[in-house]
């Protein structure tokens, strides 16, 4: 006579994920084994596992004296004692290593003067200047994209952009730089940022499809037809369009045209693949009402990504360099950036450590989960996983851009040496990035950005 | 040697684009009989008058005058920024002797006819890229185009912006991942819209408002239960009292967890047979911060005798649900009941936790004989659809014709409708789709071809050798989505059409201001030119700034130090780390900490809510759109002696003789004799965008009338230096105040330069706080307006400041909002090219006695907004930024 469909639960998503999710990641590994066609070492560990690589990036830099752990002046510590601002990761103590002495010098200011937040923000992955402009914008191509772009055959997507940044300001952002610099860190080409997802829902759409569990899949199947017929249409459009367009035109149209052949690339792509892997958890609803919600979900989305192999690269902006969000939600009233012009006066230092503190804390909820789960090879994600977290400003008040506060967690498969706390004494950031870019199976690339060399005692 | 007074005196003269025309062509013959010259003529005024500090070694603001070699093409830069200099007269700094009015005159000249080489006979209007719609203007395209509205703001990515607007052609740019989401939009669009079949189930919804709510007393043998429980609600962490029960919307049914109540509608049905019922409701929560709600209750949904639903419900935090039941129904009368019983009532009622039924849905009787049209039906498929495949065809053909006419807001050719048809035809030939689905397929791909997403512009060749002027479809678009922030309407469409629009310009911007579709031009526009548009979403924390009103400044209290330091000791270890005595003492501290002193029960002030926010945001729109509809003077933008208000604002301004406003609505109100308020600069939303989360900020709002009002926007300050305000220097224990603090920092020659233009500017509202309230005290002490701007006019009261800047500097204020409102119609930063049409502009607004119609006329007519750069002309970006 009747039956009662599921109530669509919006809420309680991912409450604990890691444990109530069977792991359905093996089959689509197999599976994508088989159209792995060039080097089998691309973004894979010695065990044959997923090798995965994320960079998160929290804004307006960490307070130095709090983050620093003390490891009496060596510079290649195992036994240093864990910093007020790294406590939280003191359970991950042996998955982490804390790096010193890496620097960024493209995000100095030198003849563009203001605009420390949009070049902390803008270099952090690229290692290459801004230009100056509000409209004109020049950056370099990120790392996760060069691996992205090296390795995104091998997963549903070729990277992940992600963002707790709901909102973005509409005008007037850092000292004449573009609002584009300040809120992307991942750049597919100098001009073209890859506008990172803000919304929990579309994020997990994207990934898995819409609806109940159990109907994704056949939804992105029709989908994919659809789309097929209508990119036919556009395609020929945007080509008559350009015909006609005058040549400063032709390159909004190219940016359209790219965008039309990357989107077949993945229909594609996605056929080669077949059924996505289906978490058989409810849709997130959307942005939740608190940060701390949001931020926990945005890493769980992340975590749930890697977990399924639906990507094995991506970037997470937790929110973008300058940002004067309070956290009312730990007694913080004031706005972040305004306390981190400190003045060296105690009780605001006080209040930006407690804010680089809540971000490490998260941070090591991430970690936790990435830690709890276990990989095809019967290690933990993590340990398959390099995961940089780091800031473009070191000291937020006085604006620096050397020695910046980096962690990177995991072991890469066992390829690095973690558990350490390391001074690497004035090297570029994107020393680091070669480093990881090599693990990740990009052999070629021998520069990057403001390199010198690859960062080695990793 | 000419008289350049004479020529100052003829180029006043100039009246309308037609004698502009005219008088440039004798200003041409002029120069080329007797031509300024750099070394005879500039070079000694610029030796005499900047040397001093841009020559010779000298370098401020990074300017050396002595550099120039003579290239003008590679120094059109430089010489933009010195014409700046000269029109405003804000150099030579004050107290410095500088040129003569001839002098000025003579380098302006020299400056626009020698560096610029601006041809008053092919006047350049510069090159528009191909612009992508925005967020809003695709939201409300959209909406025109389909009846549906779309909310990009939650869909898309935002647009980045440049030059201060979000529809800058440059940076509208255009990802994978946005043309992603444009085809799953155009999808979810159309499906919303455009029905795929000819017939559906019936359906029929009770909304949860005509149910019949009645409570029970009796039935936990409550006797309160009738009441609204009498628990109030806790405030939240910083003892701000929280708001009080949410209201009911009568369109539904709205159950207290709290109180036993049941809820009843009967309903008639005239068919029997298979029906589905759908119940769409919510377990709805007010939020309050940290504070949790353990009220649960039992809901059940009975159908006739039936029970369908039986549920428990916790604090589910706004969950939306939506149940659906098959069921086999008999003809008649239909008895439907909800009832809620709680099941804690000795719970404290902190979130008014409700269960909230939007509406029970009725779908059937199902089957192919009971199927009637969908709704918007005929909207779309005005005739049933015919049999034979050409018929269809034809058909498809042409109710795609239309569709794409609209969307890509100019005909379109057979060859494109040929390929919709297509399209259609491969979806409904297969015989497994219907022709609706086809048709629907093909309106989906319309909206995502870049002929809908991007503004394409199309150019009429003149034979005379000038720039071609746009066709009228494209000036049709360029009106509507300056003035609407939308496509074209069918008016504008068919002037297009007839190709009579440029003639009738006038008449239709007349007509598109006195729309109410215009209301997205000051939305958009002014929002975001004077910012309103940040005032919802600017972050103030009210308490913290009234806390500065209301005590004496803080002193160091080293207990207060000593126990925040321990307290951030022990929440740094983990649990396992914390004995039971620190926890205790945690828990303590904690406590103490979230009960800031002076925060509870002390009288706090009208809320800085979202509704002031809101009041406050069209308070800027209405006093732009009064001043525009009624073609007043625009310097009544910055001193006016009225305003809009409503009840709240009023009161929340505290204007005195005001308080008798009452009621949400905005209306003109004429301020009192001597009241600061009126204009801008003292409402809300320049107030408040230009602070602090909790403080004001005169730096931001100097630098906020530089930008914006006058134009003249300082470079940014040196690297790693310490904002201003917050070095404060400790003496006996006290911060210093701002002006203070800003006071020493003047000295500094570094600073001063920029800060000495700043800092009197926002010294002079410091009677105002960050929320926009008037003070007169701040920690205690009164506060210290009185200031004198760079210019030299000394002010002791922000009524002063007004007055000198519509006097003093009237024509930099119209220079500003002329390269304003042009950035924004063009979709493109202005650069030394556009330099003759700000001029135009601003004489044609100062001829008109500086009424605001002036400005838009001006720029609807400008040289910029109704041509094209010759696409054969090299694209001449030599010297640009």
């Amino acid at each position: 006579m009747r039956r009662s469909q599921i109530a669509m639960r919006r809420r309680q998503f991912l409450q604990g994920i890691g444990v109530c999710m069977a792991l359905p990641a093996l089959e689509s590994l197999q599976s994508a084994k088989l159209f792995a066609v060039d080097s089998p070492a691309l973004a894979t560990t010695a065990s044959g596992a997923p090798l995965r690589t994320a960079f998160v990036y929290f804004p307006n830099g960490a307070i130095p004296s709090a983050w620093w752990p003390s490891a009496g002046g060596d510079s290649d510590a195992k036994a240093y004692a864990m910093s007020q601002t790294l406590k939280p990761l003191e359970s991950h103590r042996n998955s982490i290593q804390v790096l010193k002495g890496l620097d960024n010098l493209s995000a100095n200011g030198g003849p563009d003067g203001g605009g420390d937040h949009a070049r902390g923000n803008g270099t952090f992955l690229t290692g290459v200047r801004l230009k100056k402009s509000a409209s004109d914008i020049q950056a370099g191509v990120s790392i996760d994209q060069i691996i992205a772009k090296s390795i995104g055959e091998k997963t549903r997507f070729a990277s992940l952009e992600l963002t707790c940044d709901s909102k973005r300001q509409t005008s007037g952002c850092d000292s004449g730089y573009s609002c584009a610099y300040q809120y992307n860190i991942s750049w597919s080409s100098a001009t073209t940022p890859m506008s990172p997802e803000s919304n929990p829902r579309s994020v997990f759409e994207r990934l898995f499809g819409a609806g109940n569990p159990g109907d994704r899949n056949e939804g992105l199947a029709r989908r994919r037809n659809e789309q097929k017929s209508i990119l036919d249409f556009v395609l020929e459009d945007a080509r008559s369009m350009q015909r006609r367009l005058a040549v400063t035109d032709r390159d909004k149209l190219a940016q359209y045209l790219d965008g039309i052949r990357e989107i077949e690339k993945r229909i594609e792509k996605a056929e080669r693949f077949g059924a996505a892997t289906d978490p058989a958890i409810e849709t997130p609803a959307g942005v939740p009402d608190t940060y701390e919600k949001y931020v926990q979900l945005t890493y769980d989305l992340l975590f749930l990504a890697f977990q399924t192999d639906s990507t094995r690269v991506a970037s997470l902006l937790l929110a973008h360099d300058g940002s004067n969000r309070s956290f009312d939600h730990i007694g913080i009233v004031e706005g972040h950036h305004d306390l981190t012009h400190h003045q060296n006066k105690a009780d605001q230092i006080k209040k930006v450590e407690e804010i680089d503190l809540w971000y490490v804390r998260m941070f090591s909820g991430f970690l936790d989960k990435l830690a709890g789960a276990q990989d095809m090879d019967g290690k933990s994600l993590l340990h398959n996983s390099m995961i940089v977290y780091g800031s473009g400003n070191a000291d937020g008040n006085r604006h620096t851009h050397s020695d910046l506060p980096i962690v990177l967690a995991g072991n890469a498969g066992g390829t690095l040496t973690p558990g350490r706390f390391v001074d690497h004494r004035s090297k570029p950031l994107t020393n680091l990035y070669l480093s990881m870019a090599e693990r990740m199976g990009v052999h070629d690339l021998n520069r990057f950005g403001d390199s010198t060399e690859r960062l080695s005692n990793l | 040697m000419f008289d350049h007074r004479s020529l100052l005196r003829k180029y006043l003269l100039r009246i309308g684009m037609l004698f502009v025309e005219l008088f440039s062509c004798l200003n041409g013959s002029l120069f080329a009989d007797e031509s300024i010259e750099f070394e005879r003529h500039v070079r000694p005024i610029l030796e005499q008058n900047c040397y001093g500090c841009h020559a010779k070694g000298e370098k401020s603001g990074n300017i050396a005058l002595d550099e120039f070699d003579g290239d003008v093409k590679q120094s059109q830069v430089l010489w933009h920024k010195v014409l700046h200099q000269l029109r405003s007269k804000s150099m030579p700094p004050l107290g410095e002797e500088g040129p003569t009015e001839e002098q000025r005159t003579l380098a302006m000249s020299w400056i626009k006819s020698e560096v610029f080489r601006h041809d008053s006979k092919r006047p350049d209007p510069g090159i528009v890229t191909v612009r992508r719609l925005n967020r809003i203007e695709y939201r409300n395209s959209i909406r025109d185009l389909l009846g549906v509205d779309y909310d990009t703001n939650s869909n898309f990515p935002s647009d980045d912006t440049g030059y201060g607007f979000d529809n800058i052609a440059d940076v509208l740019t255009i990802s994978p991942l946005l043309l992603e989401k444009y085809i799953s939009a155009a999808k979810e669009i159309v499906s919303k819209a455009v029905p795929v079949v000819s017939g559906v189930a019936p359906h029929r919804t009770l909304p949860g408002g005509k149910f019949s709510k009645e409570i029970i007393a009796d039935l936990l043998n409550n006797p309160d239960a009738t009441t609204v429980p009498k628990d109030e609600p806790v405030g939240n962490r910083f003892g701000r009292p929280t708001q009080g029960p949410p209201k009911e919307d009568p369109a539904k049914l709205t159950m207290s967890y709290k109180v036993p109540s049941i809820g009843k509608l009967t309903t008639n049905v005239l068919i029997a047979g298979k029906y589905k019922v759908i119940v769409n409701m919510v377990a709805a929560e007010q939020y309050v911060d940290n504070v949790f709600d353990y009220n649960r209750c039992k809901m059940v949904f009975r159908f006739d005798d039936e029970l369908l639903v039986e549920r428990e419900f916790v604090r589910q935090g706004n969950e939306s649900m939506s149940m659906h039941f098959d069921m086999d129904l008999q003809a008649g009368d239909h008895d439907l009941v909800f009832e809620v019983t709680p099941l804690t009532p000795e719970q404290a009622q902190v979130r008014y936790l409700r269960v909230i039924v939007e509406n029970v849905k009725l779908v059937g009787p199902i089957g192919d004989a009971h199927l009637v049209p969908p709704p918007n039906y005929d909207r779309y498929f005005p005739r049933p659809v015919p049999r034979s495949s050409s018929e269809r065809r034809a058909y498809a053909a042409e109710l795609l014709r239309q569709f794409a006419t609209n969307a890509y807001r100019r005909p379109v050719e057979d060859e494109a409708v040929e390929r919709l048809v297509s399209l259609a035809e491969s979806v409904y030939g297969t015989g497994k789709e219907t022709f609706e689905s086809g048709v629907s397929q093909a309106m989906t791909a319309i909206l995502a071809s870049p002929r809908f997403l991007f503004r394409e512009e199309a150019t009429i060749r003149d034979s005379d050798g000038t720039h071609p002027w746009l066709d009228d479809y494209s000036i049709a678009c360029r009106l509507s989505y300056f003035l609407w922030s939308t496509m074209p309407d069918q008016e504008l469409f068919q002037l297009a059409a007839r190709g009579e629009l440029r003639e009738n310009l006038d008449k239709q911007v007349d007509r598109m201001i006195n729309d109410p579709r215009s209301s997205a031009f000051f939305q958009n526009f002014v929002g975001q030119w004077l910012q309103s548009r940040e005032v919802e979403t600017v972050s103030i924390d009210a308490f913290a700034v009234a806390r500065r009103e209301s005590e004496a400044r803080p002193v160091s209290d080293p207990e207060a130090d000593r126990k925040r330091a321990r307290r951030f000791e022990l929440r740094n270890k983990t649990e396992s780390e914390l004995t039971d005595a620190e926890k205790l003492e945690k828990a303590e501290l904690d406590k103490l900490a979230n009960f800031r002193p002076g925060g509870f029960g002390r009288p706090f002030g009208p809320a800085f809510d979202d509704k002031i926010k809101r009041a406050m945001r069209a308070e800027t729109e209405m006093l732009f759109q009064h001043i525009l509809k009624n073609n007043l003077p625009l310097t009544q933008l910055i001193d006016a002696n009225y305003t809009f208000l409503n009840e709240d604002l009023a009161k929340f301004y505290d204007i005195p003789k005001l308080e008798t406003i009452q009621g949400n609505e905005m209306r003109l109100v004429s301020l009192p004799e001597g009241s600061l308020r009126g204009g801008i600069l003292t409402q809300g939303t320049f107030l408040a965008v230009t602070s602090n989360p909790n403080r004001t900020s005169p730096v931001k709002r100097g630098l906020f009338i530089l930008e914006n009002v006058l134009g003249s926007p300082v470079s940014a300050p040196p690297p790693n230096i310490p904002s201003l305000e917050d070095a404060a220097v400790k003496k006996d224990g006290k911060k210093q105040s701002l002006r203070e603090t800003l006071a020493i920092h003047r000295e500094n020659a570094v600073c001063s330069s920029c800060h000495n233009k700043m800092d009197p500017l926002g010294l002079a509202f410091e009677n105002f706080n960050a929320i926009g309230r008037f003070r007169e005290k701040e920690f205690g002490e009164a506060v210290d307006v009185a200031g004198t701007l760079s210019s030299g006019e000394t002010f002791a009261r922000v009524a002063d400041l007004k007055k000198a800047l519509v006097t003093n500097h009237q024509q930099e204020i119209y220079y500003c909002m002329a390269d304003k409102m042009m950035t924004y119609a063009l979709g493109r930063g202005l650069d030394f090219r556009d330099n003759y049409a700000l001029d135009e502009i601003v004489q044609r607004i100062e001829q008109s006695g500086g009424k605001a119609r002036a400005l838009l006329d001006g720029v609807v007519h400008s040289t910029q907004f109704l041509k094209r750069r010759n696409a054969d002309d090299v694209a001449d970006t030599s010297g640009s930024k």
